[in-house]
């Protein structure tokens, strides 16, 4: 893989994103609460160290992911993304199918971490199971209230916020690693006793940096694209060291049958390490990725939303705006879907389904993506800012692995690693099922609609000018 | 390919009706930006200052440091700001580039949607 220099100037905007905000986005976006859980899935198939080995292949594996995301965002550095690529890869109606998928993630990030962390606050509080809904249903309250009010996190905020989460997860980790009797006096128990079982442990490890390509959507406002390239390599990085620590100390420190029943891994950890001291840091970190969770799940699923209606593809309603101009509706919806989301999960216990759709899903996009690459390798002869090397042969390596993982993981139970389970591939199947049959179905309805109501609504109102040819007929005529 | 003649038309008559719509000054009161227009086809520049919502010039080059950087042909400009095109289907197909945060682009669309609801 290589970078090239790109021909177009470099132009300088008053407020830009640099390496270090860029790369706090794609981890912030990327580490979510549900990440605690995506361990324990990991643990499921690969007990003690092996899960940190797990973790590492699936670093590894991300490089591609890094490299492939890095040439098609400089190919179009456009918040528009996934959306982009494979409009112009593969077609419009495919483009907006998979992209309705995609931000069911979104979704179901949302629903997850607002679950996790009102199951986490309720645990700490020692209250009734049933006030967790409660306070699901406050943070999401809250969340909504911010975004209808037009409040950001500043770009620093989303930075401190995120190496605090980071750096607070490693160093409590670290400090269970070397708790009296620790994993170093006796490195071999680091190895567990369970069955090591490689591709569905790679997978949900792939689920740990799910979303760090979102990064992508910040492109317009990145210093140069490089910036998003870096901020691609190393946020995946810093997800492998946090989340090789932290299953180190986990599969040390917490027994897997404990850990397979619970909703809230990391504060085991905390208490097993620290006592209460140690379960009320992990509490402060969960609620801080709420933070980057909310604040950037709401903005990138709203706009997109707020785009589609714009462009006809959803029913326009979702494209008004409040007096704070805030798509309204999208935001309600997003909020309103994802307290629903979060009710069903809250109800029956299924979170652990929750990460094995988002990795299937993430895999599959993986996959996507590096169909997109090679086709606009072909389609596309324009000088790239990245440009992988061995590019083609490697998207489709890219293109045959992930699919492996997709189906490794749409058919896990991370409940019972020696199991499987349709359930992950049902779901996708019918998020899928609606997007497509909505995109084939409804979305040509609507843009008919949209083109009537315009062209009867008002004629155009730039002036005509004479055409040159016209000019030239009249000089003729008036001779 | 559109004149520097017809743009500044077209400017001026986005202008009135930017700045004559109340509901946009009211939703635009906290954005101020200087925005920088790029013609892809005719290598013409030109500036526009919004002052909380009020577009207070526009210029026939670049001037300030821009918050946003918005690149497209001289005839995608005039329609758009004539109305007559939705700027989102064009930035979706890779037609306007825009440099500048999601929060901005979505405005600077935001501005023909409540101008032009119908567009």
């Amino acid at each position: 893989m290589t970078g090239e220099d790109s021909a177009e100037p470099t132009i300088t905007l008053r407020r830009s994103v640099g390496s270090a905000t860029a790369t706090a986005t794609s981890a912030g976006l990327a580490f979510a609460a549900i990440d605690y859980l995506g361990v324990v899935s990991i643990l499921a198939y690969a007990p003690g160290a092996t899960a940190a080995f797990a973790i590492l292949i699936g670093g590894l594996v991300v490089i591609l992911v890094s490299a492939i995301f890095s040439e098609l965002n400089g190919l179009y550095p456009t918040a528009a993304g996934i959306r982009l690529y494979l409009g112009r890869a593969i077609g419009n109606r495919t483009a907006l199918s998979v992209t309705f998928t995609y931000m069911t993630t979104v979704v179901l990030v949302i629903a997850a971490d607002a679950f996790l962390i009102g199951a986490a606050v309720r645990h700490v509080l020692n209250e009734p199971a049933v006030l967790a809904y409660v306070w699901i249903a406050v943070l999401l309250g809250i969340a909504l209230a911010a975004n209808l009010r037009g409040v950001r996190l500043a770009g620093w905020v989303q930075t401190v916020v995120t190496y605090t989460v980071l750096a607070g997860t490693s160093v409590l980790s670290v400090v269970a690693l070397f708790h009296v009797g620790g994993a170093f006096k006796r490195p071999l128990d680091l190895f567990g006793g369970g069955t090591f079982s490689g591709i569905q442990a790679v997978a949900f490890a792939l689920f740990l940096y799910a979303a760090f390509e979102w990064v992508t959507t910040t492109a317009e406002e990145a210093r140069s694209p490089k910036v998003i390239t870096r901020a691609l390599f190393i946020a995946p990085a810093l997800i492998w060291i946090v989340a090789s620590v932290f299953a180190l100390a986990l599969s040390h420190l917490v027994g897997f049958s404990t850990l397979h029943g619970s909703a809230y891994p990391q504060l085991l950890l905390g208490h097993a390490a620290l006592g209460t001291v140690g379960e009320l840091w992990m509490l402060a970190l969960t609620v801080m990725t709420a933070l980057n969770t909310f604040n950037g799940g709401f903005l990138v699923a709203s706009r997109f939303i707020y785009a589609a209606a714009r462009e006809g593809n959803l029913p326009r309603q979702f494209a008004r705006l409040n007096m704070n101009a805030v798509p309204w509706l999208a935001v309600t919806t997003l909020a309103g879907v994802s307290a629903a989301t979060a009710a069903v999960v809250f109800a029956t216990g299924e979170w652990l389904l929750l990460v094995s759709v988002g990795a299937a899903i993430e895999c599959a996009i993986y996959a996507v993506g590096s169909l997109c690459l090679l086709i606009l390798r072909s389609r596309v002869d324009r000088k790239r800012p990245f440009k992988m090397i061995a590019g083609r042969p490697l998207a489709v390596f890219g293109v045959v692995l992930f699919s492996l993982l997709f189906v490794a993981t749409a058919f896990a139970d991370p409940k019972n690693s020696r199991h499987f389970s349709v359930a992950p591939f049902t779901v996708i199947a019918i998020l899928g099922s609606i997007s497509t049959a909505y995109v084939l179905l409804v979305v040509p309805k609507l843009q008919r609609a949209a083109a009537a109501r315009s062209a009867a609504a008002r004629p155009r109102r730039r002036p005509t000018r004479p055409s040159p040819k016209d000019s030239d007929s009249n000089q003729v005529l008036g001779e | 390919m559109a004149d520097w003649n017809e743009l500044s038309e077209a400017l001026a008559d986005y202008t009135i009706s930017c700045n004559e719509n109340e509901r946009l000054r009211k939703m635009q009161r906290d954005w101020s930006r200087v925005l920088h227009f790029v013609c892809s086809d005719t290598a013409q520049n030109f500036s526009m200052d919004v002052d909380r919502g009020e577009i207070v010039s526009v210029r026939e080059s670049h001037v300030g440091v821009p918050d946003i950087v918005v690149t497209a042909t001289s005839e995608t400009f005039c329609d758009m700001f004539w109305g007559d095109l939705n700027p989102v289907q064009k930035y979706l197909r890779g037609e306007i580039i825009v440099k500048g945060s999601q929060e901005d682009v979505m405005r600077l669309d935001a501005i023909s949607y409540v101008i032009w609801p119908d567009s």
